[in-house]
């Protein structure tokens, strides 16, 4: 019963993507079709705005989810259940209210504006889309991580004469390191499928605001040929997210702590 | 030296600690858990901050409520061990020990883990992960990292408790003899009996957060005259019984209920020697004693390990106590184990090993109960 479920699921999951990758070969020219400029702009624009997306997730994220981990304040119970919403919102929403608060007509937009900065259909558009969805899924794995470190250790290391701060980064961040590792990974393959917050706050601006996801979406109305490759190539860096975050988040001691 | 007084509270839980402890010197803190035994520890410690009171570590004032001293754990300089141990699990045994250390990758930090490992015979095991090394020899390695920072004060909180009877035995004394070597005050906090009277020079026994005994270990330990102190210190016979007569030549009396007949200590002052520091408990004036009825009921308590098991009447013996009865039950205790012995009562008695294998102990087998007068205490409500 479970096994021939389990067939129906993988066939269901594998014919599309084995189609894809057939639709792509028989295309022909992939590499052409990689090399081009439209592509390789795409590309660039999702990897530099999902890596300076990441450096925002980490440097807020993971002060916030070691305050969750340890505090028992019923306020921060609550921020805790909150925190994931971003998740399961529709990302389109979460473009809409974004445009709400920084667009023109928003609430903040014209204060903004009025000092010179406009957010909306910019690069920046772009980062703040990514942040807002992804941020949740490295916050949640990494409260997870330290939570399974026993505040024991943190108080042994402190009698050791290692003070809070390089307790953390000595031992805390370390034993937490898996989990932050995995939501690491998880938000930043988010970010960078980004499509409906950034369609919506950022538009679909060559060179600006046109990442990955969104070149797919417009090549797919003229060239068939580069949406796969573009796809394919989304897909590979899936398959290497996957891979390289089981490696990352195996460690000798796991299961032992 | 390390000495200090701590009030804390949270909820109806309210601790009284105090303690003056010499170098070299064990005080354990005996009781069960929720006393608030670990609590005086991270108090020492400074993982938790009392309310009020006066802490110094190694002469240094580290808690002053009044004065608004308080010195952060990480510059206490105290070594604290507890019952999981904790070793760090991303970090081999020599890592973990050298993880106190200011100058851990040095060649002198180096020597220093080379130290303790000799000194704690682990050598051969500093590139082993914590989970490769036995209970034992993870004690060990905690104890080397509490031990490597050259702290002013160990805390040991039930250090010995997931390790097997044996074990704990050999452990035990290592440690004792590594605390008087270096001269480091010492507080153990324990609910084992044996453990305490191996390991300390002082005993407190704590119930509800607070110190209602204290005093040398086989003081209070050995014949606990108050009936909360017996019932936590766990005293393995006690009877109910009436005053049938006073004996002030012999300085006995004899007590009778149910069957058995004892000789006991007179009840006068000093029958519990705690009582110098535990609140008094009124003791009723002669007068009253004759004529009252209040004291004609009397707790006493006689110790499993004081009973000596004979397989005929001792006649001649010194031993004012001889009762004969039937085995009604054997029990493992180790390293020995516990007959009961029903004599009108059920008496327990611990025997060794050896003592079993030879008189081949079996239920339903008759034996004498031997005891002196001194070894029956009273306990007092």
């Amino acid at each position: 019963m479970g096994s021939s479920a389990g067939i129906v699921y993988l066939i269901f999951i594998g014919v599309p993507l084995v189609a894809l990758l057939v639709s792509a070969v028989r295309q022909g020219d992939f590499l052409g079709s990689l090399s081009g400029d439209f592509a390789l702009t795409a590309l660039r624009l999702s990897v530099v705005t999902s890596a300076v997306s990441m450096v925002f997730v980490v440097l807020v994220g993971t002060p916030f989810a070691y305050l969750l981990a340890r505090s028992r304040s019923t306020l921060l119970r609550v921020v805790d259940s909150l925190i994931e919403l971003p998740i399961v919102l529709p990302p389109v929403v979460a473009g809409v209210a974004m445009l709400m608060a920084f667009g023109r007509q928003g609430v903040i937009g014209p204060a903004l504006e009025n000092a010179g900065i406009a957010l909306p259909f910019t690069t920046a558009a772009v980062v703040f889309a990514q942040v807002f969805v992804a941020a949740p899924f490295y916050i949640r794995a990494s409260r997870i991580g330290f939570q399974g470190v026993n505040t024991e250790y943190e108080d042994i290391s402190q009698t050791l004469g290692v003070s809070p701060i390089r307790s953390f980064f000595r031992l805390t961040l370390p034993l937490a390191g898996p989990s932050i590792l995995a939501g690491l990974g998880l938000a930043w393959a988010r970010a960078f499928s980004e499509f409906g917050a950034t369609m919506m706050f950022a538009g679909n601006l060559t060179g600006k605001t046109q990442t990955m996801p969104l070149a797919i979406m417009t090549a797919m109305e003229g060239s068939l040929g580069e949406a796969l490759a573009l796809s394919v190539l989304l897909l590979a860096g899936a398959v290497l997210v996957l891979v390289s975050l089981g490696m990352a988040t195996r460690r000798r001691w796991t299961g032992h702590l | 030296m390390s000495r200090g007084w701590a009030n804390y509270s949270v909820g109806d839980f309210t601790l009284e600690a105090s303690w003056d402890i010499e170098p070299g010197q064990v005080t354990a803190l005996f009781g069960q858990s929720g006393a608030g035994k670990s609590t005086t520890l991270r108090i020492i410690a400074g993982l938790v901050q009392p309310m009020a009171g006066y802490i110094e570590i190694g002469s240094r004032v580290v808690f002053d409520g009044n004065g608004g001293v308080f010195v952060p754990a990480h510059r206490r300089r105290t070594g604290y061990l507890t019952q999981q141990f904790h070793l760090f699990p991303h970090l081999r045994v020599g890592a973990n020990i050298a993880y106190g250390l200011a100058d851990g990758r040095s060649a002198a930090g180096q020597a220093r883990v080379q130290l303790l490992l000799r000194t704690l015979q682990l050598e051969g095991l500093e590139d082993r992960y914590p989970w490769e090394l036995s209970g034992g020899q993870q004690q060990r390695v905690a104890l080397a990292r509490a031990m490597a920072p050259a702290p002013a004060m160990l805390l040991l909180d039930e250090p010995f408790n997931s390790l097997d009877a044996e074990l704990r035995r050999v452990l035990r004394s290592e440690l004792r003899t590594m605390v008087v070597q270096s001269g480091i005050p010492t507080m153990l906090v324990t609910h084992d009996r044996e453990e305490a009277l191996a390991m300390a020079d002082w005993v407190q026994v704590i119930d509800e957060g607070r110190v209602i005994s204290e005093g040398e270990p086989l003081d209070v330990l050995g014949q606990p005259g108050r009936g909360r102190v017996a019932r936590l210190v766990g005293v393995e016979n006690q009877f109910d019984l009436v005053i049938e007569s006073h004996n002030p030549k012999d300085g006995t009396m004899i007590c009778m209920g149910e069957g058995i007949r004892l000789e006991v200590p007179l009840d006068q002052e000093g029958a519990s020697p705690e009582f110098g520091t535990a609140p008094r408990v009124p003791i009723e004036s002669d007068a009253a004693r004759i004529n009252g009825d209040s004291l004609r009921r009397v707790t006493v308590g006689i110790r499993a390990s004081d009973i000596i098991l004979s397989s005929r009447d001792l006649q001649g013996s010194s031993a004012r106590n001889r009762l004969q009865g039937v085995v009604s039950g054997v029990e493992a205790h180790p390293p020995g184990y516990t007959v009961s012995l029903d004599c009108g009562r059920t008496l327990q008695c611990h025997i060794t090993g050896a003592a079993m294998a030879e008189m081949s102990i079996k239920p339903g087998q008759e034996l004498w109960a031997v005891f002196k007068a001194s070894s029956c205490f009273l306990i007092q409500d």
